[in-house]
């Protein structure tokens, strides 16, 4: 996105120094107008920031919706806590704890390992689960991580002090300076700022937006789920370790229900899908509370209940900042889910507003050297779904070059074959291959860095993304996974199909017709073997579909890809193919040039009724 | 042998329990895939009505019918105030309104209420037991088994014999065609809290006779419970989630007798790790519900 590199650490720098600047300096200034008592709010605010950072590098990235992490942060936090306390607070630790005592850092390391040892096996079984079922198992999964590790807390008393004592540090052991927090926090800034911007990062977010395209585009969104739950852990296992040195205790309740709102609250309220949302949410959310805290404790009336002056019963202390969380949660669910600042960030903004760079449009794209020939070749495909035959012995050979259509009736398993072809449904029988490699049964990704790109006749775009990045997105896939191909120029593809003009756009802000060529674009930018277009004109008018055709063999003859087209056109099959697979009722009934295909009896009959043979 | 017999009986009793709570949770995500952590919270609004009864004097006889309409009223109340604005969001979304839900009543409870126990009058059936040969059966478990097996068959019956229930099965199936169908939405979406929180009303007066007390936070057990069992017997779908309830009531039954004394106070940890392992190997639940992604 950035082709000078020294950028990729001057802006998430400059953010860090940004958002930092502001939290802690307005903490600060909270300070000294209130005075003493407001250190420990402040210091908790810091740390509290911390931890949505680490929770803001999974949530924001993935969109999986953790409630686990608070059992990361609990793991991390007891592990700190027995390593850090004194021996003679921790009488009876198993393993011989009893006699370990190291300083707090290296303490915060050990905490750090053993997370990262906990996210590895809990990562794996999330990866098992959301391959099969999606976003809510995830949830579950982690939800079930959180009570664990709270019912462990609470019973194994000899390891974690259960609910009454915990586990202490002693008067004056305690963190007393902020400095180790100032240092945590910018680190924890710099991280989630380069993680975002990194490929994973990148790679993870256009899974976000849809899963589905991001497999088909050879993201295997797994692989980057991982990547950024490690990377989450890594920071809420620092702010879990400063969160218990700051309390001084460690109680199986510091990090469950209440902490797992708080943080979730404050993260969704600022924007989850960016770090300076982060920041703002928990600013916003710590004072709200604050505010929330001392009117319930200094007195109001709401409904006749409650006390002129005097302060009022102690469940309005606890209950009313609870509300407030709930009333934020909610209003911010149902009026604006993205939060304030969706994904806005300080630091590209600044750089956009220092740097108004006029990018040259790009030149046109020279057509990339021919790859070496490939074939696809599907062949004896059958597919049963129950006792319906979807598929018998279907089959079609393309090489790299030429354009195949595909066409038949509704229902005619054009859509069954392009599924299997695309590793998305699992034939029963039959092969299929690109030049030497079986592919049959491959996963939806692996066939994409294959060399088969598809588009979905139903647009799917990574919608929050911009036009370039988009294109920009798949382009890194390309470069990793396409060896051996040169690399579309992401800028030029996108002129090429001319959406220069809307590149800083929303893809999901496009017209119709836009949307279409973004996605032909997107599947270009890999480099494909062969591109696989899903009823490419569906929709459009028929000037645009003549542009479009035009369209397709410019970029696919650019990239030096074959084309498969399905429709159920027949002229505007006949009009872009050099050969066509006619499907009928599962079985392919003709196969040739479209003159041949046209005077075929079988074709006249599967379109125009048997009555036509006669 | 007879242990076993004995365990079984009483997690039958326990996981009906559960099953009431389960497919509740599976109406609601079935129409509008929500999966509902508030759902407990129709516990915790209609034990406090139960107490208010209490204290006015009222018998069981009047609490029970009185909880049941407390619970269809509030579940309705909560679609009308918060679900019905997060139609067709994203799952990242609705869990998270639901979430908010479940805090914010307790924190409700909690500030207009009172922080403490509220205590009333168990019937005093509720710890009699009897006799069938060498077996010891409470008379609690006996007519919660047997008021589970009537409010499913009129469940059942709902479901099959009437319109709303055609339409809400057909929601259930595939949201969009029944729509396109002419089913709508509005008034399935509305039948299916209205269900719900009937199921829960039901569960929720033996959850009161068997706590005798409620709190502010009397919902999250039964909530967690009910949503385990919706996802044990496969989201969405009915009949999974029943059978969920009474796994997981047989499996906290099984597993606190079975497992050594030292560890038998983590039968709950146990559970959750069981859980998570059958959502690792069998995501889907024991009862498949095809989801095909359109593309």
């Amino acid at each position: 996105m950035f082709p000078d590199h020294r950028r990729d650490l001057y802006l998430p720098l400059l953010g860090a120094a940004v958002l930092f600047g502001a939290l802690v300096g307005g903490g600060l200034l909270y300070q000294i107008a209130v005075g003493g008592s407001a250190e420990r709010l402040v210091t908790a605010m810091l740390i509290d920031a911390i931890m949505v950072l680490g929770l803001q590098i999974y949530v924001g990235n993935t969109g999986v919706l953790s409630f686990g992490h608070m059992g990361f942060g609990a793991i991390a936090g007891y592990t700190f806590a027995i390593f850090a306390v004194g021996s003679d607070r921790k009488v009876g630790a198993p393993f011989g704890l009893e006699s370990v005592v190291v300083s707090p850092a290296v303490a915060t390391g050990i905490a750090v390992v053993v997370t990262l040892a906990a996210a590895v096996a809990i990562g794996i079984g999330l990866a098992r689960s959301g391959a099969k079922s999606g976003a809510v198992a995830a949830t579950v999964i982690t939800l079930a991580l959180l009570f664990v590790t709270h019912e462990v807390a609470r019973n194994w008393i000899a390891l974690t002090g259960g609910e009454r004592a915990g586990l202490s540090f002693g008067i004056g052991e305690k963190l007393s300076s902020r400095l180790p927090v100032y240092l945590a926090l910018f680190a924890a800034l710099v991280v989630a700022r380069l993680y975002s911007r990194s490929r994973s990062g990148q790679l993870a977010v256009a899974a976000r937006e849809d899963n589905l395209a991001a497999r088909a585009m050879g993201i295997n969104p797994l692989v980057q789920q991982m990547a950024a739950l490690l990377v989450s852990v890594v920071v809420v296992a620092v702010a879990a370790s400063l969160r218990v040195f700051e309390f001084g205790t460690i109680l199986p309740d510091l990090f469950f229900f209440d902490y797992t709102l708080l943080t979730l609250v404050m993260l969704i309220v600022g924007g989850r899908n960016s770090v300076s949302g982060a920041v703002l949410g928990v600013a916003v959310i710590t004072v709200g509370r604050e505010l929330a805290r001392r009117t319930g404790s200094d007195g109001f009336e709401i409904f006749g209940v409650g006390l002129d002056g005097a302060p009022l019963d102690w469940v309005f202390r606890e209950g009313l900042p609870t509300v407030f969380l709930g009333l934020a949660m909610l209003g911010f669910m149902i009026w604006r889910p993205v939060g304030i600042l969706d994904d806005w960030e300080v630091d590209s903004w600044l750089h956009r507003r220092l740097h108004r760079s006029a990018d040259a449009r790009p030149e046109p794209l020279p057509e990339l050297a021919a790859p070496t020939p490939v074939t696809l070749t599907a062949q004896g495909i059958d597919v049963r779904f129950g006792g319906f035959q979807a598929l018998s012995d279907a089959g079609l050979v393309a090489n790299s070059g030429e354009v195949v259509g595909i066409i038949g009736p509704n229902g005619a398993g054009k859509t069954t074959f392009v599924n299997v072809i695309t590793g998305l449904v699992e034939p029963t029988g039959g092969t299929f291959r690109i030049g030497d490699a079986d592919l049959t049964a491959a996963p939806t990704h692996e066939l994409a860095r294959a060399g088969l790109v598809r588009t979905f006749q139903n647009l799917r775009l990574f919608g929050a993304l911009t036009v370039q990045a988009n294109v920009e997105t798949v382009s890194l896939v390309a470069r990793e996974h396409r060896p051996g191909r040169d690399r579309v120029d992401p800028d030029a593809l996108i002129a090429d199909v001319g959406l220069w003009d809307h590149r800083d756009r929303r893809a999901r802000e496009l017209d119709y017709g836009n949307s279409r060529r973004l996605e032909l674009a997107r599947a270009a930018a890999l480099a494909p073997a062969f591109l696989l277009l899903d009823e490419p004109t569906s929709g459009m008018s028929d000037s645009e579909s003549l542009d479009m055709v035009e369209q397709v063999r410019r970029v696919a003859a650019t990239v030096g890809a074959g084309v498969i087209v399905i429709d159920h056109d027949l002229n505007f099959i006949t009009g872009i193919s050099d050969r066509i697979y006619v499907f009928d009722q599962g079985r392919v009934i003709a196969e040739g040039t479209p003159a041949e295909v046209q005077a075929n009896p079988l074709v006249k009959a599967a379109y125009l009724g048997s009555a036509a043979i006669d | 042998m007879i242990e076993l017999l004995q365990n079984l009986i009483d997690g039958l009793g326990r996981g009906s329990i559960y099953a009431l709570l389960a497919l509740g949770v599976a109406v609601i995500f079935g129409v509008m895939h929500l999966l509902n952590f508030a759902h407990g919270e129709l516990i915790t609004v209609s034990g406090y009505a139960g107490y208010a009864a209490f204290q006015a004097g009222w018998s069981w006889y009047l609490v029970a019918p009185l909880v049941v309409v407390v619970s269809i009223v509030t579940s309705l109340v909560i679609e009308r105030l918060a679900f019905s604005r997060v139609r067709g969001a994203s799952d990242f979304t609705l869990l998270l309104t639901s979430f908010g839900i479940h805090f914010l009543v307790s924190a409700i409870f909690l500030m207009y209420v009172s922080a403490s126990v509220k205590s009333f009058p168990r019937p005093g059936w509720v710890a009699n037991t009897y006799s069938i040969g060498p077996l010891t059966v409470e008379v609690f478990d006996t007519v919660v088994i047997g008021v589970t097996i009537v409010t499913l068959a009129v469940t059942v019956a709902i479901l099959q014999k009437t319109m709303f229930g055609l339409a809400l099965r057909a929601a259930a199936a595939d949201f969009d065609a029944a729509r396109l169908m002419g089913v709508r939405s509005d008034s399935v979406i509305r039948g299916a809290f209205a269900l719900s929180g009937f199921l829960a009303g039901i569960a929720a007066i033996f959850w009161l006779m068997r706590a005798g007390n409620t709190t502010p936070t009397a919902g999250s057990d039964p909530m967690l419970k009910g949503v385990l069992a919706a996802l044990i017997g496969g989201l969405g779908s009915l009949r999974g989630a029943v059978l969920g309830g009474l796994a997981l009531g047989l499996a906290e039954v099984l597993l606190r007798s079975q497992l050594p004394a030292s560890v038998a106070e983590l039968t709950e940890g146990v559970v959750f790790v069981l859980i998570a392992l059958l959502f690792i190997f069998r995501p889907q639940g024991l009862i498949t519900v095809a989801h095909a992604e359109r593309v």
